[in-house]
Formats: structure tokens, C-alpha cells, sequence
């Protein structure tokens, strides 16, 4: 018999093709059948094409199947209906398959969690109008967080409007399919990407709301100091050490005394005890020369290894293509293998979570109706 | 808005995350009616309790927006852990919970006496989440970080950069507000279906440097697939132009405005008039190839124009574009946030009423009601005298 995983049971019709992808991937790892729903020729994001646009699908849909079903045809009608009658949860999402026919999804699979999810949600003025990654992090107040002052606004990368907006996703669809196994019932979620931004401010809302400040990118005026990045031997560390956070700046003057650094001293001057001042522009560029002139003869590991031993809170920037060869990823054994679409062997990140119990798996991303014998209508 | 959401209804957790990523995850359960019981110290206090911002600017334990953003709907149990009394009161706690969560270094929960084979002596089918920073054990298990700290080792500073080897990084604690809060959740909402299917209980670590991994996964299999770091661009596109957060009309206004393809090209361009009609400009590797010329006919359109105007005037014509909001715009003057009821107001002893981002959805067309965030021990004599109630051998002294 089949080992017992979290989703084990539970079927997603999965017809997200951007913003929601990442969501059904969560519950594809964990034991749900996950079947992208692909009307002929595919979801939308087989089409998508430019740097980046395969590995986004590897990484997106890994875990999943698919069928293809032509909606407009009747026996593709029936194959669908069939898949509905069964399913725990439909994922729709804006501008791919059956989004604007949630009435009737609602009627074929009244016991299933129905999930839609849209760059603005399903009304308000903003409802139908068109949006990216990038429009949707600066709507979403994201962007107006990261950059340089004196720069314009920086998003982030690597599309984060669609990891934000999954991640909410999951959990939601999650919970209401805690209440429809319960009851039978099944529930509509309305996703709006746009909120998820919102929701994911850090404390910018409370930082407007109770003290009518504007949270401003740089940190001027809020962040301390230290807390930035610096460059080193052959490369770059962040670094904070804020007097409020335990001993990291106690300790941080130390390591510059013990090993004779002249920074020492200067960083032992009175005004660094002064919170309000070392939030300031000058505290910054001082703080920066002081430092710098010390892990100019560093490298990002012996750094890393002093952070450890005085509990100095500093980690190494590292790059993409290091993180293969960072010690403690490769000591716990994180990077998993998995095939490419020609079959090469090649690295993919391994859980986000681990449970004692053997329950994530990874696969690779599905052929367009790979699985169609078994529940398509070809 | 509904109050009867309570899907998660008759769920305890004995709770002791604290700072951000940790409550902001067990926050999600207590939204949809699940017990999620506080512990704090008061004399090593939440983090997020001493920081800003306060209402009126004023420092003060219950005074904290950040706090109450991220604990609305628990009970709080403060709690010596070190103390006899305090470690006998929260395991008693533990054997009536079904999940016990937090979020500190490794083996601070053993040193505790609450690590995992404590609680599951008292709870054999406990749901047990740690999530420590890099793991529980490694060369590096023991590194101290903050969620900038995250970014960096992940990758995330890296990347987010205006222009190739000047890595800036996300100006905010990126990590701990989505990608491992709910990476966290989702694990532990899984967790707890296993346990309904089959009765056991299940340990959940989350490293928080893995679960980032991922929210840059894509990325990541671009590097392996092409060995290649990705392209430090920014804002732009390495596929589209014009593709930027370009200037608008006022002190530090901005407009985002993305053009994904040739036909939003010529609606652009349309509207730009003059040279941006040029039709050697017609597609994307022609545009791409001339970028700071197009983008200097963007910028010279929106420099003379209000975000908001020009957003709207784009979008209209379905071009995808938006002003760069901030938190008071957000609140005050998106139209969309405001249409569909996003903002909430609490009442609050000490806060007074404050407000609140909403779950980010509806559920059949119905806001989640939150429910205010606790004092620091609110709850204490309640709680203790439930625990009481439960079990009459068991006596913990006030």
C-alpha cells in the first residue's frame, strides 16, 4: 500500500498559469494529485518564452501532471466534468481556463475548495486592468521599499508577485479545505495579488498609521549603521549590529580591539552609543570607512567564522551559483537532482520544510497531457 | 465581514514564537479561529513588543503596531520558562495542545526543557515546528542573523541590484514577512491533516535559509540549468523595453510601467507620439538594443504627468502600469484597496483604534474578521485556571 502523505486523497484541478503557480507546486510536493488542466497546446506558460522562461516552468510545475482538454469540445466537457466531481480543489486564475465561470464550478463541484486568483481580485475599479511582476510590486507598495535614495524605487527580483501571492494562496485554499473535508461544503477564495503585496510591508502600515511616517528606502533615519552591507577581501558581508541586538556590537568592537585594527577606537568613541545618531547619514558613511577598512584584508569565510564564534550577527552576500557551495547547505544536503526537459541531471532546491515523517517529493514538470490516458479526453 | 470563519476552531497551539516570521505564521491560524496561546516572558520580552512603531511615538509593552500586526486574535500566557513553575505550567499547556511553534536558535527549546521528546512525553501526537535560521546542525547552524542576514546568504541581496556587482538588497526584512511565515503555516496546516488521516503526530523543521531558497527558486535552476548567474537588471526586463520605473510629476513620485510585447509597444508609442513612432522601434530586440533612448522618451512622457493620471491613462489603454505606492497612499488613496473593504480597524486598550491589513482574499465573497491583539499576559488567570479545570491534580501557583 501506498505510503500515507499529507495530501495523499486530495485532487487539485490546477489551471494557474502566472501568479498562482507556485501555490499548487506546494501541495504537489506533499502528496496531492495536482493535474494542470490544459486546454490544446497548453497553459499560458508553456508559451511564455526569454531568459528564464523554462527553468520558471520546471521549477513552478515539478511534481504536477497534466491533461489536455479542449473545452469547447463535448467529450472534453465530460472529461472535465468527471475530473470536477472528484476534485478537493480548482484553482483558477485570471485570463487562463474557466475563470470567469466560477457559478459554474460552483455547481459541478459544490464539495470543492474554489480558488481564483487575479492580479486586483474579482472587483473594484481595478478588476480587468492589465498588470506584471513589476506594476503589481510597485501597486502593491513593495517596491517603494528597496533601492537607493536619490534612485528610483527597486523591485525585487526573480518574481516575487508570484511567490507572495502563492504562498497566501496555499494556506488559505489550505484552511478552507480544512472546513469542506469537515462539512461537504465547499468555499470560493478570491485572491488578489496585489493585496498579498500589501500584506507582506514588514511595518510600513503601522509605521504610517500610529506615528505618520512614510518608511523610506536606505533606511535613513530608521536603520542603523551597521545594518547594510560592506565589501571584503573578495566580496561582500551584511552586517547588523544595532546596540539593541544582543551583544553583536559589544562584540564587533571587540574583534577589531583583539586583533589591533585601529577601526577600534574609532568605533569606541562616545557618539556610537547615541541610537538616534547612528541612524543618520554621517553615522552611516563613518560606520562604512571604519569597517571596510578592516574586511578589506578579510574574506567572506573567515568573517563568517569570527560572526560565529563571537556572535557577531554578519553573513557572507552570497551569489546564486555559491549557494552550491555553501558549507552548512552542503553539510544538511539541501540541493536535490532532478532531470531537465532533455534528460541532463541538474540541481534543484531542495524542501523549504522538513518533516520526520517521509512525506516532500519532487518530480519534473509534466509534458502537456502526459496524463491524459488516464484522465483526459484524447 | 464574518466572524464565523472558524474553520480552524478547536486547533491549540502553545505558541512560542516570537519577533517577526514566527507569530506572523501562527497569526494565520488564530485569524480563522484556532486557539494559539501567547507564551512570553515578561522578562525577556517579545522583540516586536519593544519595537516601534507606538501609538503616538510613545514605547510601551501593549503599545506596539508591529506587535499587534502579527498577533491579532491570540491569547498571551506570560511565563518564567526558566522557573520550575513556569516549565511545569507550560507543559501542561503542551499535553492539551496540538501544535507547539517556535522560532528561536538552535537548542534553545532543549535547553528549555521543551524540546521535542519533552513535549511528545506529554503529547505523544504533537505537531512540533522549530525554525531555526540555517538548521538545527551544521558548521553554520549556530550563525546569528536577522531576515536581511537571510536575504544575504540566500542569494536575495545578490540579486536585487540596479545594475551588475552593486547588489543593494531588499530594503525591508523580505524573508521574515512571506516567503518562511508561510512556508511555515502551509507546513504545519499539512502536518495537521496527516494527523487526521492517520493519528500521528509529525516534527517540522524550517530552515529559514531553505525555505528562502525557494522563493528564489527559478532562479536558482537558471543558474543550474546554464551555470550563468542571472543578470543584475532591476527593474528592466531581460526580454522587454520599455520595462522601468521611470519618474512622474512631484518629490519623489514614480510610475512602473511595463511593456511585454510588440502590440503594447505601438499603444506606448501611440500615446508618446513624436520619435517613439519610429517604426525601427517596433520590436522588442530593436527596443532592447536602444534601451536609454526608449526609456528617455518614457521618462520625458511621465516626468510631466502625476503617476496616478498616467497610470490610469496606460491602463486604460492596456498598458500595464502603476504608481509606486507607499503605506499612506495605500491606506488612503488606493481605489482598489478602498473598493474592496482591504483596511480593518481594531479596537484596542492601549492602542485605540488602529488599523489592520485584512487577509489578503475573501472567502465566499466575506473579509476574515481579526480579532485585537493580546496584553502581555492577558489571559494568564484564564488560562491557568482552564489548565486547572482540565486537570485538578495538576496545580500551578499564582
Amino acid at each position: 500500500m501506498a505510503q500515507t502523505r499529507p495530501y495523499t486523497g486530495v485532487r487539485i484541478l490546477d489551471m494557474a498559469h502566472d501568479y498562482a503557480r507556485y501555490a499548487t507546486r506546494l501541495f504537489a510536493d506533499l502528496g496531492a494529485e495536482v493535474i494542470r488542466v490544459e486546454p490544446p497546446g497548453g497553459l499560458a506558460d508553456r508559451h511564455e518564452s526569454g531568459p528564464g522562461a523554462a527553468e520558471r516552468f520546471a521549477f513552478f510545475n515539478a511534481s504536477k501532471r497534466s491533461v489536455e482538454i479542449d473545452f469547447d469540445d463535448a467529450a472534453g466537457r465530460r472529461a472535465f466534468e468527471a475530473l470536477a466531481r472528484d476534485a478537493s480543489v480548482i484553482l483558477v486564475e485570471r485570463d487562463g481556463p474557466m475563470f470567469d465561470a466560477l457559478h459554474e464550478l460552483v455547481t459541478l463541484a459544490p464539495q470543492a475548495v474554489i480558488t481564483a486568483v487575479s492580479p486586483f481580485g474579482l472587483g473594484g475599479p481595478l478588476a480587468d486592468a492589465p498588470a506584471t511582476d513589476l506594476t503589481l510590486q510597485a501597486a502593491g507598495g513593495m517596491t517603494w521599499m528597496s533601492g537607493r535614495p536619490g534612485e528610483p524605487p527597486l523591485r525585487l527580483p526573480g518574481g516575487q508577485a508570484t511567490m507572495m501571492a502563492s504562498v497566501y494562496t496555499a494556506t488559505v485554499t489550505a484552511i478552507a479545505l480544512v472546513d469542506a473535508e469537515a462539512t461537504g461544503r465547499g468555499h470560493v477564495i478570491d485572491v488578489a495579488v496585489n493585496e498579498c503585496i500589501a500584506h507582506s510591508l514588514q511595518n510600513a502600515i503601522q509605521v504610517w498609521d500610529l506615528e505618520r511616517r512614510i518608511s523610506m528606502r536606505g533606511g535613513e533615519g530608521t536603520r542603523d549603521a551597521t545594518e547594510d552591507i560592506f565589501r571584503c577581501q573578495d566580496g561582500m558581508v551584511f552586517l547588523a549590529s544595532p546596540l539593541s541586538l544582543g551583544t553583536s556590537w559589544k562584540s564587533l568592537v571587540a574583534m577589531l580591539a583583539e586583533e589591533g585594527h585601529p577601526s577600534a577606537v574609532t568605533l569606541s568613541e562616545e557618539r556610537w552609543q547615541d541610537r538616534a545618531w547612528r541612524t543618520t547619514s554621517e553615522a552611516r558613511q563613518a560606520f562604512r570607512e571604519a569597517f571596510e577598512a578592516f574586511t578589506a584584508g578579510h574574506t567572506k569565510q573567515h568573517l563568517t567564522e569570527q560572526a560565529i564564534a563571537r556572535r557577531i550577527v554578519l553573513g557572507p552576500v552570497s551569489r546564486i551559483g555559491e549557494l552550491v557551495d555553501d558549507e552548512q547547505l552542503a553539510f544538511r544536503d539541501f540541493f536535490q537532482t532532478l532531470a531537465r526537459p532533455d534528460g541532463e541531471a541538474a540541481r534543484f532546491p531542495g524542501p523549504p520544510y522538513r518533516f520526520s515523517g517521509d512525506h516532500w517529493h519532487v518530480s519534473p514538470a509534466p509534458a502537456l497531457g502526459e496524463a491524459n490516458a488516464a484522465h483526459g479526453n484524447a | 465581514m464574518m466572524d464565523t470563519m472558524d474553520y480552524l476552531k478547536g486547533i491549540r497551539f502553545a505558541d512560542f514564537t516570537w519577533a517577526g516570521a514566527g507569530p506572523f505564521s501562527t497569526k494565520l491560524f488564530s485569524d480563522f479561529g484556532a486557539e494559539i496561546i501567547k507564551v512570553e516572558s515578561a522578562t525577556r520580552l517579545d522583540p516586536v513588543r519593544a519595537g516601534g512603531p507606538f501609538k503616538d511615538g510613545k514605547p510601551g509593552v501593549n503599545r506596539s503596531g508591529y506587535f499587534a500586526s502579527r498577533n491579532t486574535g491570540k491569547r498571551s500566557l506570560s511565563l518564567d520558562l526558566k522557573s520550575e513553575e513556569g516549565h511545569a505550567t507550560a507543559l501542561e499547556l503542551i499535553a492539551r495542545s496540538d501544535v507547539v511553534t517556535s522560532n528561536f536558535g538552535p537548542g534553545a527549546m532543549e535547553r528549555l526543557g521543551l524540546g521535542y521528546d519533552a513535549c511528545r512525553a506529554v503529547a505523544p501526537n504533537i505537531i512540533y515546528l522549530q525554525m531555526p535560521m540555517y538548521g538545527a546542525e551544521g558548521p553554520r547552524a549556530n550563525l546569528l542573523g536577522v531576515g536581511m542576514t537571510i536575504s544575504a546568504v540566500s542569494g536575495f541581496i545578490w540579486h536585487t541590484a540596479y545594475k551588475p556587482g552593486d547588489p543593494i538588497g531588499p530594503g525591508t526584512h523580505y524573508p521574515d514577512h512571506a516567503a518562511n511565515c508561510y512556508h511555515a503555516a502551509f507546513a504545519v496546516l499539512a502536518a495537521l491533516r496527516q494527523r487526521r488521516q492517520t493519528g500521528e503526530g509529525t516534527r517540522i523543521e524550517l530552515a529559514q535559509v531553505e525555505s528562502t531558497i525557494n522563493f528564489h527558486g527559478p532562479t536558482f535552476v537558471e543558474w543550474a540549468w546554464s551555470g550563468e548567474e542571472p543578470a543584475q537588471i532591476g527593474n528592466r526586463s531581460p526580454s522587454a523595453c520599455p520595462h522601468n520605473v521611470f519618474p512622474s510629476d512631484g518629490e519623489d513620485a514614480w510610475i512602473a510601467i511595463a511593456v511585454e510585447s510588440d502590440a503594447a509597444w505601438r499603444t506606448l508609442a501611440g500615446i508618446l507620439g513624436g520619435a517613439a513612432t519610429d517604426e525601427s522601434l517596433a520590436t522588442s530586440s530593436a527596443r532592447l538594443a536602444r534601451i536609454d533612448e526608449v526609456e528617455r522618451m518614457v521618462a520625458a512622457w511621465t516626468a510631466a504627468r502625476g503617476a496616478e493620471d498616467a497610470a490610469e491613462t496606460l491602463r486604460a489603454a492596456g498598458v500595464p502600469a502603476a504608481a509606486v505606492a507607499h503605506a499612506r497612499r495605500l491606506i488612503e488613496e488606493d481605489p482598489q484597496l478602498a473598493a474592496r473593504h482591504y483596511w480593518q480597524s481594531i479596537e484596542h486598550p492601549e492602542l485605540g483604534s488602529t488599523i489592520y491589513n485584512s487577509p489578503p482574499y475573501t472567502v465566499d465573497g466575506e473579509r476574515v474578521a481579526l480579532k485585537r491583539p493580546p496584553l502581555l499576559g492577558e489571559h494568564n488567570d484564564a488560562i491557568l485556571a482552564e489548565l486547572r479545570g482540565a486537570n485538578p491534580t495538576w496545580r500551578a501557583s499564582e
